[in-house]
């Protein structure tokens, strides 16, 4: 499956980037920020976090290992700004046992499933649980229904997703990655959610 | 991350600042911390977190230093690495595997590497056909394999993340050609694959010595990513069992026994002519046989044959030389049939690289019919 777009366009958007990939760069005005990417393999994870950081990605950069890990800085309004770290994970049920070492000490999980696949939300609903159960107590979780543009296709109502968010004190909001509708919105909507360090 | 050379300058240029006469203050104080080491008993954990807190006090140290009165990030950075590198250099066998716990982990991840590699294939996996390139999989497993030959930190850390930066260019290029998103989902299976392909050596020591005592600012970001990643294929292998592959677990069993087996056969050949070689040498063992027979028998010997009664005529034998024949024939009919049974388990394919690595180290193949066309096959 692909992700509607196969190349990064290195043309687009350019976001403001800190200067210093070493240091902790935590401050108040300037959050670095751990989030890992959870859901079944092919939900489209990887798809959003591209869709995300395109204006950044660029193939040549020297800092840029991988798409498995990206970065991208928001600026907000209140002239702050956040650095995602974002790790994806891998989703395919051998894996799972693995995922520990990889939310652990994460300030977010955004977790994905695709509105087509009832089964992905189940799983998306086990990742829930397992976060609640095991992942920092003060981790920020939002719930991602992916490939909302495939309506025709759908199968979990946005109001299954939105109740189950909602009972468990979640984020929602369904992103399609194909047409980039919402992705900036979701990361947006963390960015506001994270918890400020005490200005002193 | 930095290149080799960019690397080696700085640790040249730390070197040099540290024979400034003005530096005798630093020096003094890291070669007081080294020796210190030594008024103790190695405790990993504890171990780390001095290092650690060495690390951060020498940084202090450095950023106040008239030295570096006009230094940017960067050259304190340097100076940093240099330090680290330096220090570890000189605790390197006073921290790496100190415990006998460690080193049997890792005897036991590479034996099971081993096994694995006799008849894993990518997918099992399930890795994706695009991504099947054995060239760059071998220039990430020499990459990996790397690691362990390099003492500081930083140097084992960078050949992780040249693993990982081979195996990310042939998922960009997969990426590129055949519209496949290149996320977590690809990359993990692959560096999985490549680490039981690498089976490299320490693996768990590597991986501690690095969580240790690689400076705790620079494992955060992506090389921290990437570190992970490591760290879970290695817990990944550790249980992987029957259940974790695409593939038949019946199946996984059978091909886990019969590499095994396969390591016995191989082990006990060769220990057991040792060991003739040892009898031999006391004269303690069939006599007469040894004495006759000399040349032939040292020839099988050398061939790694444990059956010295192969070219004996039966007016060589005496009653004394009944109980042996009979002990090695009954060890021989168990062994053999063990191995059949092994080896007929296997489809064809599996077969040959399993009886080509049994005919190098020196067992007789042609045995039985099925083994012999199948070399003429193959011929």
């Amino acid at each position: 499956m692909g992700c509607g777009y196969s190349l990064p366009d290195r043309d687009s958007r350019q976001l403001g980037r800190p200067n210093s990939e070493n240091g902790g760069g935590q401050d108040a005005k300037n959050l670095r920020v751990k989030l890992v990417l959870l859901g079944d393999s092919g939900v489209g994870k990887s798809c959003i976090v591209l869709r995300f950081v395109r204006g950044q990605f660029d193939p040549t950069s020297k800092v840029t290992v991988g798409a498995s890990f990206l970065s991208q800085t928001i600026a907000l309004q209140d002239s702050t700004t956040v650095k995602f770290e974002i790790w994806d994970t891998a989703g395919q049920e051998r894996y799972a046992a693995l995922a520990p070492l990889y939310y652990r000490g994460a300030a977010v999980a955004v977790i994905v499933y695709d509105i087509t696949s009832p089964e992905s939300f189940s799983k998306a609903q086990y990742w829930v649980k397992e976060l609640q159960k095991h992942g920092s107590p003060d981790i920020v979780m939002a719930l991602v229904g992916n490939k909302a543009d495939l309506h025709e296709k759908r199968e979990v109502a946005v109001q299954d997703g939105m109740d189950y968010a909602e009972k468990n004190g979640m984020f929602f909001i369904e992103t399609s990655a194909k047409t980039a509708d919402n992705i900036n919105e979701l990361f947006e909507e963390i960015a506001k959610r994270l918890p400020r360090p005490v200005i002193t | 991350m930095e290149g080799s050379t960019s690397r080696s300058t700085s640790f040249h240029g730390f070197l040099h600042r540290m024979r400034h006469p003005s530096s005798i203050d630093l020096v003094r104080a890291i070669k007081s911390f080294i020796v210190s080491f030594s008024f103790y008993q190695p405790k990993p954990e504890n171990d780390g977190k001095r290092v650690q807190d060495f690390f951060l006090s020498m940084e202090v140290a450095i950023r106040n230093h008239p030295l570096w009165e006009t230094a940017t990030e960067e050259d304190i950075d340097c100076a940093m690495e240099g330090l680290e590198k330096y220090i570890m250099t000189k605790l390197f066998s006073r921290t790496f595997t100190t415990s006998l716990e460690d080193s049997k982990i890792d005897q036991e991840i590479s034996e099971k590497i081993s096994l694995l590699q006799t008849f894993l294939k990518p997918e099992h996996l399930d890795i994706q056909p695009v991504l099947h390139n054995e060239a760059s999989w071998l220039l990430a497993e020499k990459e990996l394999q790397k690691m362990n030959a390099f003492k500081a930190p930083q140097e084992k850390l960078s050949s992780i993340m040249n693993c990982c930066r081979v195996i990310n260019n042939l998922l960009l290029n997969a990426a590129m050609s055949e519209h496949v998103p290149a996320g977590a989902d690809d990359f993990l299976p692959v560096l999985i694959y490549v680490t039981i392909k690498a089976n490299p050596p320490n693996l768990h020591s590597n991986l501690k010595f690095i969580k240790l005592y690689r400076r705790q600012t620079k494992l955060i970001s992506e090389a921290e990513y990437y570190f992970t990643n490591l760290v879970s294929s290695k817990t990944f292998i550790t249980d992987l069992n029957a259940k974790s592959l695409s593939m038949d677990e019946t199946k996984f069993e059978e091909c886990m026994q019969a590499a095994k087996l396969a390591k016995k056969v191989t082990n006990e050949l060769h220990s057991t002519s040792q060991m003739k070689q040892q009898e031999k040498n006391e004269s303690n063992f069939s006599n007469k046989m040894h004495n006759k027979l000399d040349a032939r028998v040292f020839h099988v010997l050398q061939q790694g044959s444990n059956y010295p009664y192969m070219e004996a005529k039966s007016k060589d034998l005496a009653m004394e030389d009944v109980e042996i024949l009979l002990h090695q024939y009954k060890d021989l009919v168990v062994k053999y049939t063990i191995l059949c049974k092994a080896i007929n388990c296997l489809s064809v394919s599996e077969k040959e690289p399993l009886l080509l690595q049994l005919k190098m180290q020196g067992v007789d193949t042609h045995t039985n019919d099925q083994t012999n066309s199948h070399r003429d096959i193959s011929q």
